[in-house]
């Protein structure tokens, strides 16, 4: 009896179904946006590392070439890169063992127990971060030469652990605050000793966290260069300062500069693979185990 | 299975300068077997009693004793206890099983197909047989209840201890878990600690309750002692629900003088309160009346505020014409009976089922008539108090 035309309930889904399609397309758009964003520079300096000798910085830039590995093939055949790259493997991973053997008990014992003026102590592992690198790599100089620490790896491996120490005590006292104390408490109604509880119930519970600054303290550690370039000459020179030396104060060598960049990258996107299912829960800092 | 003796225990939190007081010097005996109560409303120092008891936190002062062992050093691995927490504190990395398992691998020698030959018949006894290959974030409210419950009992405790364990659940579940709670003590006849803000559940529950307020201990007793028999005017507003009505006045030459009526003392309450002249009447709802006319002297005109219905009864706040405060107080009826809202009606405050407190000290002066129904019920509930301590 009624035709479609008048129908407002019609009217009504048909501006509800295009106020869909629009939000969809807005969304639609600014993602591809913002991926291309983050991508390009990531295809950039691929293609770029890809590319012959003296086609890798061609104004305008060839679009079009025949991919060839030559690059890869002179860095792996350095001797320099080979041991930049061991040498920060090495260091970086140490660093990371270290810093959450020291940070997660740390972060725990301020989570769980009453600390005397705990938030002073808080707000001064942070101080460690407050104060930009530069300003403090000419006392670390100093300081790492007389302890005969320059140059050496022990000696970047705890700078790196310096770096990382407040961000993980910090990020894991929050863990540590979201998982409640009762799962504690019932094992050791249950038998087990603080210890016990602490290993095998808060420390698996804690694991999507401690995964989330392991993978934050290896990058910080891993893209680290001011302090590589003060503190190192020879033995302990870390990646990212194989990488800087492309950077000539005559001319770039950006073929290779892309090819030590990009297999820079690989690590890391190797070890977010692996821990990737851990580290989305872990950024919602433990509270969805808050039951 | 163990007795528990708390002996002068008082726990304060905090520097001797600014310290709270969480328990202030309760001493109790609990039997072996018995089903205890605590209950209060929050701060009152129940939870803080019970993990006590644990070992979770370490008195001030005092003693406590499990079993003939005085466990004052001991942690609570060695108290050889099982507790059920409010919020279950599942482990959250454990299947079911596992969470059952982990108390009897951590506090005894049994072998792992012994454990599984017990973690196998609780289960199947809370009926979670299906569950034990699950993680607790994939189960229900209620089944997470059940496994806190097999994870408790699997142990096979000398004392089962638990803080609120129902306080998540839905009302429906709520009640049908307190049913099985309540089974499953007699069954196993362990000595259970309870702890609760909920009267309902206190009443339902405990052979006897343990009424806590600000740390200190106002009352032990059974349930139908705790609600007939308050010893103050704390347990008589905190147990029963609604809450008992209080009218605050002053007496001279045997009558009562409130802001709302005056009331004609009886023979038996004058003796009660002797020489007192300041005190509180306090009446039940289910124990005022409400009537059309004036039944006696001690009836008052009062105007029906609201009127909630329940089913089978009504509960009608009224207050009283002569009051000058929006104060009202409740009166259960009949849920047939209509009443409407502004309606007037009289107000009865029988004698027999009064009670009269010291505005002072709030202790009671002046206890309700027991009548023989009452007293036999509550007699019966004393001996078989007595019968299970006996026969464990």
């Amino acid at each position: 009896m009624a035709t479609t035309d008048s129908d407002p309930g019609s009217a009504q889904r048909l501006d509800k179904e295009t106020r869909e399609t629009l939000v969809s397309v807005a969304r639609h758009t600014i993602l591809l946006t913002w991926s291309f964003v983050i991508l390009f520079p990531l295809y950039w300096l691929a293609s770029m590392s890809l590319k012959p000798p003296g086609q890798a910085n061609t104004l305008p830039p060839d679009w079009v070439f025949l991919p060839t590995v030559y690059n890869y093939i002179t860095l792996i055949q350095s001797s320099e890169f080979v041991a930049a790259f061991t040498n920060s493997l090495f260091m970086v991973s140490v660093s990371v063992i270290l810093v959450l053997l020291i940070g997660v008990p740390a972060a725990y014992v301020l989570s769980r127990y009453d600390i005397p003026m705990e938030r002073d102590v808080l707000v001064w592992i942070l101080s460690s971060r407050m104060l930009p690198p530069i300003a403090v790599v000419l006392p670390f100089f100093l300081i790492f030469r007389e302890l005969n620490l320059f140059d050496s790896r022990i000696g970047m491996i705890l700078m790196y652990v310096s770096i990382n120490l407040s961000l993980v005590v910090w990020v894991m006292k929050a863990f540590f605050d979201g998982i409640p104390e009762t799962l504690e408490e019932a094992a050791r109604v249950d038998g087990a000793t603080r210890f016990q509880a602490f290993r095998k119930i808060v420390l698996p519970a804690a694991k999507p966290g401690i995964f989330s600054v392991a993978i934050i303290s290896f990058i910080f550690a891993w893209i680290e260069l001011l302090f590589g370039l003060v503190l190192t000459s020879f033995e302990a020179v870390p990646v990212t300062l194989f990488v800087y030396s492309f950077i000539g104060s005559r001319s770039i060598e950006w073929g290779m500069l892309a090819a030590a960049s990009t297999s820079m990258i690989l690590p890391v996107a190797i070890f977010l693979i692996v821990v990737n299912k851990y580290l989305a829960a872990g950024l919602s800092f433990g509270v969805v185990i808050k039951e | 299975m163990a007795e528990i003796t708390i002996d002068d225990v008082t726990k304060r939190f905090g520097d001797s300068t600014e310290a709270v007081i969480a328990v202030d010097d309760v001493s109790l005996d609990i039997d072996d077997g018995e089903f205890v109560v605590f209950v209060g409303p929050s701060g009152s120092g129940k939870s803080t009693l019970m993990r006590i008891v644990a070992g979770l936190e370490t008195q001030t002062e005092g003693d406590i004793e499990i079993g003939d062992t005085v466990v004052n050093q001991l942690g609570p691995r060695a108290r050889n206890i099982a507790m059920v927490f409010q919020n279950y504190a599942l482990y959250p990395n454990m299947t079911v099983e596992e969470n059952m398992s982990f108390g009897l691998k951590m506090s005894t020698d049994k072998s792992s197909d012994d454990i599984e030959a017990s973690v196998t018949s609780t289960a199947e006894m809370m009926g979670i047989e299906d569950l034990l290959d699950n993680k607790p974030g994939e189960l229900s409210g209620g089944q997470q209840q059940r496994v806190a419950l097999g994870r408790a009992i699997v142990r096979d405790p000398n004392v089962f201890l638990m803080d609120e364990p129902l306080s998540n659940l839905d009302a429906k579940l709520r009640t049908q878990m307190r049913t099985e709670i309540n089974r499953l003590q007699n069954d196993l006849d362990v000595t259970t600690l309870y702890v609760t803000h909920d009267q309902t559940e206190a009443m339902t529950m405990g052979d006897r309750l343990v009424v806590l307020n600000q740390g200190e201990l106002q009352q032990v007793g059974t349930p139908l002692e705790c609600f007939y028999r308050p010893v103050n005017q704390f347990v008589a507003g905190f147990i029963g629900s609604p809450s008992m009505n209080f009218f605050r006045g002053t007496a001279q030459g045997g009558i009562l003088q409130c802001e709302e009526f005056e009331y004609r003392l009886s023979e038996r309450m004058q003796e009660s309160v002797g020489s007192h002249g300041d005190f509180t009447i306090g009446i039940r709802p289910e124990d005022l009346e409400l009537h059309a006319e004036a039944v006696d002297q001690n009836s008052f005109e009062v105007i029906v505020d609201v009127v909630e219905p329940m089913g089978s009864i009504s509960y009608v706040y009224c207050r009283s014409e002569e009051q000058d405060s929006e104060e009202t107080f409740v009166v259960e009826v009949d849920g047939k009976r209509p009443i409407n809202e502004d309606q007037t009606l009289y107000a009865h405050i029988p004698s027999t089922d009064a009670h009269l407190f010291d505005n002072a000290t709030g202790e009671t002066l002046h206890q309700r008539k027991f009548d023989s129904e009452v007293r036999m019920a509550s007699d019966q509930q004393f001996q078989s108090v007595d019968a299970s301590s006996d026969s464990a």
